[in-house]
């Protein structure tokens, strides 16, 4: 009796364990997933990408930097990665703490080390920017919610005219 | 009347014989000795021992194995004669803990120890038909292999192989590497493998350095007497991922080995020699292992009381980095935000040479049935070669040691050892730099009862020891580190149910790799920078456990409430200096871990069906003044294992499950893609035997269930593996 007992518990345990593995595991999640915390969106590259490129990627600051200093420490994600840019369209996502941004861009990389020093935006250029709706020659602020992605935030890169940091900030000789 | 110790006579025999299971079969790895004294031998695989010098007179045998209720019988042994007995254990699956050999370094025949010691049986070591030994060790209650890394009830997390918080011995020989601390699971082939010793919680009072969370200790197969060849052939399949978004390649891929033992040994020498390769295509884009290993064994009775025994092996990988999986951008993601079956372009090209090999000698002298001395020697290498997409790596280091144990039983109740270790390990690497790493120290331990024993049972013991490690950096002032441990048992009735408490100071010396290591760590693209002054990480461990008697007629149980506190780790840690943010190893944190860790055993069907339910619940907390306390990294705070396997005559089936929820948290988050999953695998495996040949099928990962247990690292898929196995 207790046999038996036994072996029908095993086998319940055993299917039991098989029906919680079916469950779950990593997903696939496309760009702009459900489960992205941050945001998502589309970029339009256009120009010429010039042979010294070495990555493009998307960043975010809460404040809008005033140094190059601020550039480098204040930077979400404060190691970007890539986003792929031989297409002329490209979806991206950037995973962000929830929080309201001043400043999303699309920053060009040249060929190089990164120090993550105020050093590095020698070898970085603004490519684009997303921008207020209402008025393009503002940046849009973009605010990331509490368990959720900002989705849309769609900007253009311009290789044919990629920007020093100093037209936006103020950086000091090192 | 049954004798608990040998007689003293001034003459002496040699007792020969075999142990076999009920039904006939050879058990080989039964402990068969004297209890309380010197005299002790280990069964080779047809079952046979030989025990010399035995007083002449009445000795009173015993002789235990893992699965099987000990036996004990009286011989009468004539001066300067030979005398056999023979053992048949009943088959026992409910037996727990019979041998303890890695807590006290001395074996102990139905003691209950001090401290929770978990064995892998050489039945569980075939039957899951593993490549290497950490596959079966991962299988145990309260492990957990992160990435290569092992977990004793969360001691190590993951430190992308730069240290372990657990000791790995091969017979007794420290292996850790000399420059990182970590541990090559493949260093010995797993047919070489006896069996494999786990003790959990602080040990460093015998064992020293690294042996701050757990000891592993790999027990290699003794050289049988006669002439023994065994081949072992195996071919695998791994399965493509789950879903066609995440398919990385159009054939699927294949695994396969093969290695061979040849051996001969007589009663006075034997030795054996080993060779096998394998090659794996692996789960994940670029993902290539290569294999191939030699391994030797030889011992000397080089005179009556004394054995020698020499032992080494040599393993050569070549395998591919999967450095990391692809997040959206760093490949061709197809729309996905990660595809965690391919590589990143920054990790590329990128390929790993590792080379390891030991050589031990050790030799073993019973004086008396009272005093036995033991010396060794040993010479461990590692040399490793990482090419990067844009860079590359090296480094050679050597760890050479030494030791000297003496062991004395005053009586057959007490036992007293001291011993002295010297170790010293050096590296030459272009991330290392060229450095040296002494350690010298002196140990003691007292085993003895307490109280009266009543009805001829086994009564409570203490034992009490302490280790003096001095520790010094290329030739440098030496620091000296102190490591006490205080245990005891206390039996509860006659059927084996007891009680078991014991509390310990555990150490780890940085490794070298942690002191200097210089690099740019490409994952985080932050420069890592040297700390000559890391100091010893430190931790007291207590344990309150217990295990029952056998209950309903097929169950039987076993629990331990476990603490750590632990100071002085060491973390890498992002700070800001005059050129910018880098990563250093300090001593940053204080820690807390404690839990419980239970196992139920049962057995019903009159032994055909035998499971294991084992569960572990962790309680971290990390400590940084001025910061608020967090969970440790990389420890799941729930852990399940299920173990179930039905045999009928020469045929089994088994299953394995396992599940551990979702770290809480990891480190150098915001750095790496968070995400993660809780781990839930289920293993099928099945067995045939006849006569010489036995086949196994193992199923791993049988639902193909996706995760990762470390940032941006897959684990394995499922897959099936077919493993054919001919002894002679």
């Amino acid at each position: 009796m207790l046999g038996t007992l036994y072996r029908v518990a095993a086998v319940a345990l055993i299917s039991a364990s098989a029906f919680a593995a079916c469950d779950g595991g990593l997903q696939p999640e496309p760009i702009c997933g459900p489960t992205l915390i941050g945001i998502c969106g589309t970029i339009h590259f256009h120009g010429t990408i010039p042979d010294s490129t070495d990555n493009v990627f998307v960043a975010a600051y809460a404040t809008f930097p005033q140094t190059c200093t601020d550039l480098i420490a204040n930077r979400r994600p404060f190691v970007p990665g890539s986003v792929p840019y031989t297409d002329s369209v490209a979806d991206y996502s950037v995973t962000l703490p929830p929080a309201v941004y001043a400043w999303v861009l699309a920053v060009w990389k040249k060929t190089g080390t990164l120090t993550l020093t105020p050093a590095d935006t020698a070898l970085l250029r603004v490519a684009g920017y997303y921008r207020n709706p209402a008025d393009t020659a503002l940046p849009g602020v973009v605010t990331v919610p509490a368990g959720g992605a900002a989705a849309n935030i769609d900007f253009r890169v311009a290789f044919d005219s990629l920007r020093p940091a100093t037209d936006f900030v103020t950086c000091t000789a090192r | 009347m049954l004798l608990l110790a040998p007689q003293q006579g001034a003459a002496q025999g040699v007792l020969r014989g075999t142990v076999r299971s009920t039904q006939g079969a050879p058990i080989r790895g039964a402990m068969v000795g004297v209890a309380g004294s010197t005299l002790y031998a280990q069964t080779d695989a047809g079952g046979r021992y030989r025990l010399a010098p035995l007083p002449s007179g009445e000795v009173r045998v015993r002789a235990a194995a893992i699965g099987y209720s000990p036996a004990a019988r009286v011989v009468t042994l004539a001066a300067n004669d030979s005398a056999t007995a023979d053992f048949a254990l009943e088959p026992s699956p409910l037996e727990l803990t019979p041998l303890d050999v890695v807590s006290t370094k001395l074996p102990h025949f139905g003691d209950n120890p001090s401290t929770s010691i978990t064995q892998v049986s050489p039945e569980e070591i075939d039957r899951r038909a593993v490549n290497t030994i950490d596959e079966a060790v991962d299988k145990e209650p309260g492990i957990q292999f992160l990435n290569g890394q092992i977990n004793i009830r969360g001691s190590t997390g993951y430190v992308q192989g730069l240290n372990s918080r657990v000791l790995f011995l091969v017979d007794g020989v420290p292996m850790n590497q000399g420059d990182r601390g970590g541990i090559n699971w493949d260093l010995v082939p797993v047919d070489q493998i006896e069996r494999v010793d786990i003790l959990k919680g602080a040990g460093s009072s015998l064992y020293g350095s690294a042996a701050l969370g757990g000891v592993v200790n790999v027990t290699t197969r003794d050289v049988p007497v006669g002439i023994h060849e065994r081949i072992r052939l195996t071919g695998g399949m791994f399965a493509d991922p789950p879903h066609s978004v995440w398919n990385f390649r159009d054939q699927p891929g294949l695994q396969g080995g093969g290695d061979g033992t040849f051996s001969y040994g007589t009663d006075i020498f034997g030795a054996s020699v080993s060779g096998g390769a394998r090659h794996s295509d692996g789960y994940r884009e670029q993902d290539d292992q290569r294999h191939w290993q030699v391994a030797a064994k030889s011992r000397w009775q080089a005179a009556p009381k004394t054995r020698v025994d020499v032992s080494g092996a040599w393993a050569d990988d070549r395998y591919d980095v999967p450095l990391s999986w692809c997040t959206q951008g760093q490949c061709v993601d197809l729309g996905q935000a990660y595809q965690p079956f391919k590589v990143d372009t920054g990790g590329r090209i990128s390929w790993t040479d590792s080379r390891k090999g030991y050589v031990a000698a050790q030799a073993r002298t019973v004086v008396s049935e009272h005093f036995a001395w033991q010396a060794r020697g040993s010479w461990s290498r590692t040399d490793f070669f990482d090419q990067r997409r844009d860079t590359s790596e090296f480094g050679i280091s050597n760890r050479f040691g030494a030791e000297l144990r003496l062991e004395a039983h005053p009586d057959s109740t007490r036992t007293v050892l001291v011993g002295s270790e010297a170790t010293f390990s050096d590296v030459t690497s272009d991330v290392f730099g060229n450095h040296s790493q002494s350690e010298f120290s002196a140990y003691g331990e007292v085993e003895q009862p307490v109280g009266h024993r009543a009805g001829g049972r086994d009564g409570a013991r203490l034992n009490a020891g302490a280790r003096i490690d001095f520790l010094a950096v290329d030739g440098g002032s030496l620091s000296a580190v102190v490591s006490p441990r205080l245990g005891g048992s206390f039996p509860l009735g006659a059927r084996g149910a007891a009680l078991r408490a014991s509390i310990g100071r555990g150490f780890r010396a940085p490794s070298m790799a942690e002191r200097f290591v210089n690099l740019v760590a490409s994952e985080f693209g932050l420069r890592v920078i040297p700390n000559p002054a890391l100091l010893p990480e430190t931790a007291w461990s207590f344990e309150l456990g217990g295990r029952t008697a056998p209950f309903l007629t097929f169950l039987r149980a076993d629990g331990a409430l476990f603490w750590t506190e632990a100071q002085d780790l060491i973390e890498p840690t992002l700070i800001v200096t005059t050129d910018g943010p880098v990563i250093q190893l300090q001593n940053v944190a204080k820690a807390r871990i404690a839990g419980l860790d239970a196992t139920l055993l049962a057995a019903p069907l009159a032994g055909r069906l035998t499971t294991s339910l084992g569960y572990t619940y962790l309680y971290t907390q990390r400590r940084v003044p001025g910061s608020p306390h967090t969970p440790l990294a990389y420890r799941p705070g729930h852990q399940v294992k299920l173990s179930a396997d039905y045999s009928l005559g020469s045929a089994s089936v088994g299953a394995d499950f396992r599940f551990a929820s979702r770290p809480e948290r990891i480190e150098l988050e915001g750095f790496v893609d968070p995400r993660r999953v809780p781990m839930k695998v289920l293993d099928l495996r099945a067995q045939w035997a006849h006569g010489p040949l036995a086949l196994r099928l193992l199923v791993a990962n049988i639902l193909n269930y996706v995760y990762n247990l470390v940032p941006q690292t897959l684990a394995p898929v499922r897959t099936a593996t077919l493993t054919a196995v001919w002894s002679h």
